[in-house]
């Protein structure tokens, strides 16, 4: 029992760390259409930055500050860069974001090296919340996900009931019409890219102290948000939130599972022969943990390819 | 007059036997770029120290020895690609030390090369690819491996552990699922009567995929293990470790790879009172140690960590080895130079290191260590280092060669 719940914890907590990262891309997808490849990137940034002040102002100042400053680097991004491709489409902004990435990442290398920094929560966070068993569960953990749901919550809000979410949702289905009744869409556009990466930079300098702040960062949750922006559907918060909870859930509990298709074939007496043959017929499941992933998002673009929450079109 | 024919006339010579004799070109198949280059780098730093070395003490046939780098880009296709742009280049000893799965590679193009150009064979020196199947199933002739293995590594390490009290009777493996990470849970099994344990539970997961490793300690925290033992690197250990902490888990770790930089600063005091068992420590090495970590400290700017020092004394046995090939038309002679590696041995501050012919394996001492602010050399500019618990000698960090080793002697 207490193994199920830690399980269970373990898995939505990590889904809600990858909703925070994913929910900026897939904002910024459903509102401009532009698959941001550098958005891994601003999760690095974020972490950097929060390392980089948190020496001067303390964590939580450095993580608000590290936000703020992701926001601006997307502003900057979108004014300066995205805009003036806009017009020759999405495949001319997509490569500019896949190039941004590799900057953002070799410009880090030059900065702070090449190994991991010495980022870490603070001590006074450093505690675990409750026991189980021998086990025991860390606080910061829970911030993390009460961060993430806090998030959920007011960006939801926003955008269904204030009239900026109002202006926001018509500027991305009519831009000509809403610039008519004098609103600026530019700058519509550039707020929409500047929150989806404060957010991005928001979990980064969060997460970043409780995992590891490396160069490597952006690439090893780069792909996984992808996937779950795949699998929710590109374009929906909703279903990016589900999307990684169900992906959370599910490698968390793979791993307590060692089981094999030979098991499988147990139930019809075949067990020697599965176990003579090996290969993938022995692979246990938990050793496809983090492969899990890819076989849901490969399951849903085959049954449902506009993904889970995904509008048809 | 007779001071200008003076100088004019070994000049002379020099050009002569220039023209005839081409140096030897050392190239170095790293991974300079991309995730897992801050190995690939470390490695070259230890190599440009050693051939500066070599070339100080003359070079080779009067020549000095040249360094070629080539980036493998951290794949084997692309080590595959540089490899023949070194052959071209006219490189004869090729480096390299990072990832097995490279290795592997480089191994059997190596091999397949020197098959087909007889006369004209290469040799690679691997100062860090430990997958067993190296000196095993696919060892070669033209293959050294100048450096330890996981069933080497997890001897000293269990009985290194099993000395200070700290291995227990329960131990929990977990390791990458690849050539490596399969070899050390092998050895982690094969160990378990030696060291006086079980092994309660063996787990196998995806290479630097995983961020949040809290699923697995619940897992071994429900195992009731005292001890875990891994061959993860990189960021596979520091999370690993770092979740291990956050879950409150009290178990030592005993590891391998745990000196890589960035590992102490990251993990801080969670770091203290787990295990290495590595090629190298200073502390270990006495006055010899002390030499050379202030002379590469002179030379680099920064005190030799991590694989360093096991690739300046792979390089140094190659050094060695060629001080007693003899040039052949001015040239090297690479069949020659690999029988003089089969008798080579060499004085490190961690004692004899010497090669065994049968399949091209090191016999090299060991040292298990346990992370300690009484440590003498401090890791990263922390208060922590890396403290001594035993040196074990080349005889006793040796194992058997693997019966799968059929080696073709040209």
């Amino acid at each position: 029992m207490d193994a199920l719940v830690f399980a269970l914890l373990n898995g939505v907590i990590y889904g809600l760390l990858l909703f925070m990262v994913s929910a900026g891309l897939t904002l910024i997808f459903g509102m401009m259409g532009v698959l941001n490849f550098a958005h891994a990137s601003f999760y690095m940034l974020g972490a950097y930055f929060a390392y980089a002040l948190q020496g001067l102002v303390g964590f939580a100042p450095a993580v608000v500050l590290a936000t703020v400053l992701a926001g601006a680097v997307g502003a900057g991004v979108e004014r300066f860069f995205l805009r003036r491709v806009h017009r020759h489409g999405h495949a001319h902004e997509l490569l500019l974001t896949f190039g941004l990435s590799f900057i953002v990442a070799e410009t880090i290398k030059l900065l702070f090296g090449n190994q991991p920094v010495d980022y870490r929560i603070p001590p006074a966070l450093d505690v675990a919340a409750f026991v189980v068993g021998s086990q025991q569960y860390p606080a910061y953990r829970l911030l993390m996900g009460g961060v993430a749901l806090a998030m959920f919550a007011v960006l939801y809000l926003l955008l269904t009931r204030t009239r900026v979410g109002i202006i926001v949702r018509s500027a991305i289905y009519k831009p000509r019409m809403v610039e008519a009744l004098g609103h600026n869409v530019q700058l519509v556009f550039m707020g929409v890219f500047a929150v989806g990466a404060a957010l991005a930079g928001l979990a980064g300098a969060i997460a970043g102290a409780f995992y590891t702040t490396s160069p490597n960062m952006a690439l090893e949750i780069g792909v996984m948000v992808f996937v779950v922006v795949v699998v929710g559907g590109l374009g929906s918060l909703g279903g990016a939130m589900l999307a990684s909870l169900l992906i959370g859930v599910m490698t968390s509990f793979a791993v307590g599972v060692d089981r094999s298709l030979a098991d499988l074939f147990a139930v019809v007496g075949a067990r020697d022969w599965a176990e003579g043959v090996g290969g993938l017929l022995t692979l246990k499941l938990s050793s496809l943990a983090a492969t899990l992933p890819f076989a849901l998002m490969l399951l849903v673009l085959l049954v449902r390819p506009s993904g889970l929450m995904g509008s048809k079109n | 007059m007779i001071h200008l024919r003076q100088s004019i006339v070994p000049m002379a010579l020099f050009a002569a036997a220039a023209a005839q004799a081409a140096p030897v070109k050392i190239g170095l198949l790293e991974t300079l770029s991309g995730p897992q280059a801050s190995t690939g780098q470390t490695y070259r730093s230890g190599v440009r120290y050693a051939v500066e070395k070599m070339n100080s003490a003359g070079g080779w046939n009067g020549q000095p020895v040249q360094l070629v780098e080539f980036d493998n880009q951290g794949g084997p296709a692309g080590a595959s690609d540089k490899l023949k742009a070194a052959i071209a280049d006219g490189v004869q000893i090729v480096v390299q030390g990072s990832s097995s799965a490279i290795g592997g590679q480089i191994t059997d193009d190596v091999r397949k090369y020197n098959l087909r150009n007889p006369g004209h064979e290469i040799v690679y020196i691997n100062v860090g690819a430990e997958a067993l199947e190296l000196t095993g199933e696919r060892c070669n002739f033209h293959h050294f491996r100048l450096t330890a293995n996981a069933q080497m590594r997890t001897k000293v390490l269990v009985q290194g552990m099993k000395q200070v009290k700290a291995l227990g009777t329960k131990v929990y493996s977990i390791n990458q699922n690849y050539s490596w990470g399969q070899d050390m849970e092998r050895a982690i099994v094969d160990n378990a009567q030696a060291g006086g344990y079980q092994v309660v539970e063996k787990t196998l997961h995806d290479v630097n995929k995983i961020q949040d490793f809290a699923p697995y300690i619940a897992k071994i925290s429900a195992s009731g293990a005292e001890t875990v033992i891994t061959g993860n690197w990189s960021n596979d250990l520091l999370l690993l470790m770092k979740a291990a902490k956050a879950g409150g888990l009290k178990a030592h770790f005993g590891t391998v790879y745990l000196d890589q930089p960035g590992n102490i600063t990251n993990a801080g005091d969670l770091a203290l009172g787990h295990f290495v068992a590595h090629t190298f420590n200073a502390e270990a090495g006495g006055s010899d140690g002390e030499r050379f970590v202030a002379d590469f400290t002179a030379k680099t700017g920064h005190a030799p960590v991590f694989v360093e020092p096991q690739a300046v004394y792979g390089l140094e046995m190659v050094a060695e080895a060629l001080r007693h090939t003899k040039p052949a038309n001015g040239q090297l002679d690479v069949n020659a130079f690999a029988r003089a590696m089969e008798t080579t041995r060499v004085k490190t501050p961690m004692g004899e290191f010497s090669m065994r012919a049968a399949d091209h394996q090191l016999m090299m001492p060991l040292v298990v260590s346990m992370v300690s602010k009484d440590a003498k050399y401090k890791a990263d500019g922390t208060d922590m280092g890396f403290k001594p618990v035993k040196v074990f000698s080349a005889e006793e960090a040796s194992v058997p060669v693997q019966a799968s080793c059929k080696m073709q002697r040209p």
